[in-house]
């Protein structure tokens, strides 16, 4: 048998379940922008009779009403675990690709206004002092001024390459600083979500919180996470770990860049937790960023070095063969400093036109003769190398960009169905919110019911 | 339910990323059409950078040649005037000859008369085989002095060659020496009129016998070398006018490769704009309806 005022229990757990649907409908309503919110579902439960068989218990309720057996937040692990692997594969490429697309613009190829043009204008010069040798001519001043020019543009390329790698340093200073915060603040996270659920708190808005600085530990490190039995993220790092439980260890760059952002002259290293990691181990920013300071901008560097060394070593061996207007053997027409690398200390060492070794004879007093000149005029080895720089970095930037369109196609697709589970929906929560509401209403209805009822037995009975 | 479930903040991120789509391809056409290239970076064509690379070289080398023909022609035009003038000074000292071969039936005052004559000759050959382009003589080889041969009629120059690159691989000789035309010292046409004149003088018939047959060896010489920088300038004048050909060609193809191509370029603007309105104009439409309009 079922006590007189059953049903107003019944009627008062639908009343009370309605109105948490409608909370969690409502915060879900508000939370439509925010970020790393994921939505929210009420799961209701039956509040049946009893269910343990014994011998003098009879139950023959029809049930006891509802009750909010939790609040499911609509997350999938793996799905999460593969939408943070995205996001750090699409930082790495897009981080490395701003970087290269910069220094190729640096380049001003091809135009006329780039190393390569200035090459032209240089063979064209010696062409025309072949032509013109006279001593104290214009040709001889012109092959100065040229060759300053040509040094002046190769050393810029080299600068532009030198200051990136300046700017990527610091950049990699601030990279490791907001890792290791993020990393200290997702342990303390984890902490509070190990701490809510023994408590059985609801830990809904923690988790959301840990997602949301797991995602951009992974854009800014590539790491790979795995989940706690507790709730929380673990993360490690080239196999070291970065978070573990509530614990975070520290990043530290152990070699390569100073303290104040300048080279120190020994190669890219880093330490998690005190025990050394490769570079090459870090995914994400810090690893595109090390990527760009231990090979692509020092290989970039190395041929432009190469570049200006040859011209440099050719035009000056060939120089040598000739004599000047008083039919000395030329000096050096460059000169460069090897240990600064000859793209960066690349200077025309002639200041006096006379000292230009136009003539191939070594007639003494006026040197008239240009044939030297001519044959300077027809070096390309530098050219040809310059050309294959440019062509090499093209080609490079050119596959760059698709691979990170690739990428950024496959990342915007896991958004995607991430955002399908766990993205709010205005439409179903006001539905939500409208079912929720004519439930609450219908229970309202069972306890006026109920106490018409109540009033039929009591004061219109027997009486 | 199987159907794949849409947010509202699904059909936001698309339209945000269709109308960003939209406006990247917009603004790509537009940099193309207001720069007029096509490739304004490497990484936009590598294959065609290289290309535009090597014919901007090959263009500039040959507008380099085109100058060095000019001035190959400058200097070939000197000495095929100079030739010119040297086979009429050689053609007149033999008529002088012919008119003293006879020698008795003149006065000595005639005869003087004639090696006078032959001596002013023998000066304007000096001056013209000491004839300069820009101040260099031109038939001295590569000597530093600025004269080919000093008033005895012997060689100064060093019979270097002076010659210039008027192709990738082509050098034409552009001076002549001066001993294929004038000849050296005691073998020089400087000697043989000497020799004229003192035969002239002292009416030795058979001296001036000699000095004909000399002087008609050397109007052969003469023309023979006059004969070989017409064939030579006529070959750079050839050269030039290839050369003015590629120029041509090497523009039109670095054009080809480098700029844009403007119907294709304004047909691409008018798609991307169309696309990308199509893309505001969905956004616009999709995202303004919710259930709550109808819920009042």
């Amino acid at each position: 048998m079922t006590g007189t005022f059953a049903s107003f229990n019944t009627a008062l757990s639908a009343i009370r379940h309605q109105r948490t649907v409608m909370d969690i409908a409502s915060s879900n309503i508000a939370n439509v922008d925010t970020p790393g919110y994921v939505r929210r579902r009420a799961e209701a439960a039956s509040l049946g009779g009893a269910t343990e068989v014994a011998l003098w218990s009879r139950d023959t309720s029809a049930g006891h009403g509802v009750r909010t057996a939790g609040i499911t937040r609509m997350s999938e692990p793996l799905l999460d675990a593969r939408s943070r692997r995205e996001h750090g594969r699409s930082a790495y490429l897009d981080t490395r690709l701003e970087v290269l697309k910069r220094v190729e613009s640096g380049t001003g190829e091809p135009g006329k206004d780039g190393v390569a043009a200035a090459m032209s204008e240089f063979n064209k010069a010696w062409q025309d002092l072949e032509n013109h040798p006279q001593v104290g001519g214009a040709s001889r001043e012109q092959i100065l001024a040229v060759g300053q020019a040509l040094a002046d543009a190769i050393r810029a390329q080299a600068t532009n390459v030198t200051s990136e790698q300046g700017d990527q340093r610091s950049r990699m200073l601030d990279l490791v600083t907001e890792v290791n915060a993020t990393a200290k603040d997702l342990a303390s996270v984890n902490q509070r979500i190990a701490q809510a659920t023994s408590f059985g708190l609801d830990d809904n808005d923690l988790q959301d919180q840990r997602d949301v600085l797991a995602l951009r530990l992974s854009e800014l490190t590539g790491g790979v996470t795995s989940t706690r039995p507790d709730g929380g993220l673990d993360v490690t790092v080239g196999g070291e770990p970065l978070v573990s439980g509530l614990s975070a260890s520290q990043v530290t760059i152990t070699g390569g860049i100073a303290a104040d952002g300048s080279a120190d002259g020994n190669p890219l290293t880093f330490a998690v937790g005190g025990n050394a990691v490769t570079p090459g181990s870090f995914g994400g920013e810090v690893g595109a960023v090390g990527e760009l300071l231990t090979t692509s901008l020092p290989g970039l560097l190395g041929q432009l070095d190469a570049v200006a060394k040859t011209l440099a070593d050719a035009v000056n061996a060939q120089h040598a063969a000739g004599y000047d207007a008083d039919g000395v053997a030329g000096t050096p027409f460059f000169s460069y400093d090897a240990t600064l690398g000859a793209a960066s200390s690349l200077q025309v060492a002639i200041t006096d036109p006379e000292l230009v070794a136009a003539s191939s004879v070594p007639a003494v007093g006026g040197n008239q003769q240009g044939s030297n000149a001519g044959k300077i005029g027809e070096l390309t080895g530098a050219k040809d190398a310059y050309g294959r720089l440019i062509n090499g970095l093209a080609t490079e930037i050119s596959s760059s960009t698709r691979l990170a369109q690739t990428q950024n196609l496959l990342t915007a697709q896991v958004d995607g169905s991430r955002e399908a589970l766990t993205g709010v929906n205005y439409d179903e929560e006001t539905v939500n919110l409208v079912a929720a509401q004519r439930a609450y209403e219908a229970a309202a209805r069972v306890m006026s019911t109920m106490d018409q009822v109540l009033d039929t037995l009591i004061n219109r009975m027997a009486i | 339910m199987s159907t794949f479930r849409v947010t509202q903040r699904t059909i936001v991120d698309r339209s945000l990323s269709g109308i960003q789509l939209g406006l990247g391809r917009l603004s790509q056409v537009q940099e193309q059409l207001s720069t007029g290239r096509q490739i304004n970076r490497g990484s936009d064509s590598p294959t065609g950078t290289a290309s535009a690379m090597r014919l901007r070289d090959s263009l500039s080398s040959v507008e380099q040649f085109s100058r060095n023909a000019q001035d190959a022609m400058g200097r070939l035009k000197v000495v095929d005037d100079t030739m010119t003038d040297v086979t009429d000074t050689v053609i007149s000292a033999r008529g002088l000859a012919l008119q003293g071969a006879n020698s008795g039936s003149m006065s000595p005052a005639s005869r003087e008369a004639l090696a006078v004559e032959v001596d002013q000759l023998r000066e304007a050959l000096l001056d013209q085989a000491n004839s300069t382009y820009l101040s260099r003589p031109v038939f001295g080889g590569t000597v530093s002095g600025d004269k080919a041969y000093d008033t005895t009629g012997a060689f100064l120059g060093d019979g270097g060659e002076m010659s210039r690159r008027v192709g990738e691989s082509t050098r034409v000789r552009v001076d002549v020496d001066g001993r294929t035309v004038f000849g050296d010292g005691a073998t020089s046409v400087f000697a043989e009129l000497d020799a004229l004149s003192t035969a002239l003088r002292a009416g030795d018939d058979a001296g001036v016998q000699t000095a004909i047959a000399a002087l008609d060896t050397r109007q052969k010489t003469v023309s023979d070398a006059h004969a070989k920088v017409g064939a030579t300038y006529k070959r750079i004048e050839q050269a030039q006018t290839n050369l003015l050909d590629a120029e041509l060609n090497l523009k039109s193809e670095l054009a080809e490769v480098e700029n844009v191509d403007l119907p294709k370029a304004t047909m691409e603007l008018s798609m991307a704009e169309f696309g990308y309105k199509t893309a505001l104009a969905a956004s616009a439409r999709v995202m303004q309806p919710s259930l709550m309009e109808f819920l009042r």
